[in-house]
């Protein structure tokens, strides 16, 4: 496999061109409308004072829950000690900090104003829930680079050209356990508090509890480790250059099975318990999801496709041997989680409550992306189909064989230059 | 090696530890500053009767000119409130400086913070525009810079003449209590509140003084002798954001 990087891998090489070009054209597209973003200014969005998030925000949340797979499967592996899904771990890294830049370019989009990003790490306020967000989402971030920098040593010309640079980044593996730390600490902070975000906000009964920081974290862990195997599934199907161990998978289905089912006990209560009593903004905003224009978002993706369908898939054993059925409930399970995290953030300001004292009254509000938004969006997102294909194309992110530091390098020894052999050697 | 790594977990435990220690002692120092709020020596409060006005809309217009805000800008909105017999009744909403203030406790960068006075403050230079502030507000305060601000403002120079900076685009502005002719004001000797040319735009602007503004701290203050005297409330008190804008209720007897 190795011998011939340049060379398609795939039976299919049309289609592998279509989908590269295809990715290319939609991503030129989103940069294009980027740049019209920063030229023109958010005017030309269809955002409001009323609505002052809405895609992009969506879709950095988004990415970051579908991320959650890297710190999950990485304590998984290097806390708990289950060393038999460090392929999967790996996987799962590569998507983290794919989905960690693809938010930040959602980010910085967003933001009035991208040229003081920075702002966050120099003017700190620890009170408030974005920024230590922001700190932990820079922080995780470095944690991410270097957790992919061995990487690097995948990369053909690199090993021929630079073993001793290789034999460096493989050391990292040694700091595996305190980069799993680290990235669980980070991400337990951030990912809940971006439920924080909305739940700590009184003038929004429709967000106000705390159980949005609980149910951020639980969907994110669920639909991130959902992503990874999906995607190594997928992988796995479409190209010889990506493999995974289908009883890994399966096993880890099963628990995702159960853990989906826990999900959606949290997710019953939490939303029936609002029912209770008329509450002003909350109970309009309730019919809106569930009645309203949020209601086949609600039912038909989040509840029956997002959770229903995958428990039963995932906890029938029969089914979820069939990895076409549990492809697809992993997939639906992922999709859940990004469409939970859009309705929430629609739902709290599509009511907009007067501070009028004699008439505590909801009054509603719309909001749907403008095409500058929507191409954007478009392009960050196959940005990072992109670069996870490149991954799996030439670091070999989601391959089985490769286990950090005991890498199987033996079979292609004759590829391999004496030195970074004897690296291998020295690493077992 | 495996022996190496065992040891490496009970350290990470150690870590934890001492990381939950350090994120209590954080949280505390964090609450601590909450608690505290702004004191000055001055505490700025409004009084706004809605018994007296008449939904001119001057305030607004003056404040636009005396800010340089973009017509599409309102600092200060004046809204219709329902009908007393066949009267109309408006809402006049400055910013209310709550004293809680969330957008203060939300802003990821401190770019809106308490003055000593108790007027929550926008630094502009600092400002990030993720408009968490604007969402969070619970009286739709605020505003975001949506586009440049460029060309003549229709409001100047019939009602007023610019006083502050105009902002630039992508951050959240909104009302200031006029901080500057605050400002300005008590550094000539004069009294805010007493004296038009220390008081905000809107109270000098407005042509029946619905509005009344003064320091809550002075006990023979104009704010302090209404409030002691008459019926008053403040919008979305179960908050808990103790807001400094009061309103006087319209009354039916007055029509």
């Amino acid at each position: 496999m190795r011998a011939n990087p340049g060379s398609f891998p795939s039976p299919r090489p049309l289609l592998t061109f279509a989908w590269y070009a295809g990715l290319s054209l939609v991503t030129l597209a989103g940069v294009v409308a980027g740049v019209m973003v920063f030229v023109r200014g958010l005017a030309i969005t269809n955002l409001t004072d009323l609505v002052p998030w809405g895609l992009w925000i969506t879709m950095d949340l988004s990415a970051i829950a579908v991320s959650a797979g890297a710190f999950s499967l990485c304590a998984v592996v290097h806390l708990i000690g289950l060393k038999q899904y460090e392929p999967m771990a790996r996987t799962a890294t590569f998507i983290g900090i794919v989905g960690y830049s693809m938010a930040m370019l959602c980010l910085l989009m967003d933001v009035g104003r991208p040229d003081r990003f920075w702002h966050g790490f120099v003017f700190w306020n620890p009170h408030s829930v974005l920024w230590e967000v922001t700190m932990c989402v820079g922080l995780y971030f470095s944690v991410l680079i270097v957790e992919n920098i061995p990487l690097i040593g995948e990369i053909e010309w690199v090993r021929r050209g630079f073993p001793a640079l290789v034999q460096r980044t493989e050391k990292i593996h040694h700091l595996a356990p305190v980069l799993a730390f680290l990235g669980l600490a980070f991400s337990l902070l951030h990912q809940s508090s971006l439920g924080a975000t909305y739940g700590v906000l009184q003038a929004r009964p429709a967000w106000y509890r705390p159980s949005l920081s609980i149910l951020f974290i639980y969907s994110a862990v669920l639909g991130g480790i959902s992503l990874t195997l999906f995607a190594s599934m997928l992988s796995a199907r479409l190209t010889s250059r990506a493999s995974v161990d289908d009883n890994l998978v399966e096993k880890l289905s099963h628990f995702i099975g159960w853990g989906l089912a826990g999900y959606l006990y949290f997710r019953f209560w939490d939303n029936f318990s609002m029912t209770y009593n008329y509450q002003p903004g909350r109970s309009e905003a309730l019919h809106i999801l569930t009645k309203g224009s949020l209601a086949f978002n609600f039912w038909i993706v989040e509840m029956l496709l997002g959770c229903v369908v995958p428990i039963f898939i995932l906890l029938k054993a029969h089914w979820r041997r069939n990895p076409s059925l549990r492809i697809t409930a992993l997939g639906l399970i992922a999709l859940g989680a990004v469409m939970y995290r859009w309705d929430t953030n629609l739902v709290g300001q599509m009511i907009v409550l007067t501070y009028l004292p004699q008439e505590i009254v909801a009054r509603y509000t719309t909001y749907t992306p403008s095409l500058v938004e929507l191409v954007s969006g478009a392009g960050v997102l196959a940005y990072g189909l992109l670069a996870f294909t490149i991954g799996v194309r030439f670091l070999r992110v989601v391959d089985k064989r490769l286990r950090q530091g005991h890498d199987e390098h033996v079979e292609q020894a004759i590829t391999i230059p004496s030195t970074a052999l004897s690296v291998a050697e020295t690493v077992e | 090696m495996n022996e190496k790594k065992r040891i490496g977990r009970r350290d990470f435990l150690k870590i934890i530890g001492v990381g939950i220690a350090a994120a209590i002692g954080l949280r505390a120092k964090v609450q601590a500053d909450a608690s505290k709020g702004p004191k000055g020596e001055h505490q700025w409060v409004m009084v706004v009767d809605q018994g007296k006005c008449v939904g001119c809309g001057y305030c607004t217009l003056a404040c636009q000119a005396h800010n340089d805000a973009p017509p599409e800008i309102q600092w200060n909105r004046v809204i219709k409130a329902g009908k007393l017999g066949d009267r109309e009744i408006f809402l006049a909403r400055p910013c209310m400086h709550c004293g809680h203030a969330p957008c203060v406790s939300v802003c990821p960068v401190k770019a809106s913070y308490y003055r000593d006075d108790g007027i929550v403050m926008m630094n502009y230079d600092r400002c990030i525009g993720c408009r968490y502030c604007e969402v969070a507000c619970p009286f739709g305060a605020r505003a975001f810079n949506w586009e440049e601000f460029t060309g003549e403002n229709p409001a100047v120079p019939e009602w007023g003449k610019p006083e502050v900076p105009r902002r630039p685009r992508g951050v959240v502005e909104k009302c200031s209590f006029c901080y500057h002719r605050i400002d300005r004001g008590l550094a000539q000797g004069l009294k805010p509140g007493v004296d038009t040319f220390a008081s905000p735009a809107c109270v000098v602007a407005c042509p029946v003084e619905a509005r009344v503004f003064g320091d809550l701290n002075d006990s023979e203050s104009n704010v302090n002798e209404i409030l002691s005297t008459h019926t008053h409330l403040r919008l979305r008190e179960g908050l808990g954001t103790n807001p400094k804008v009061y309103f006087l209720p319209a009354q039916i007897q007055e029509t």
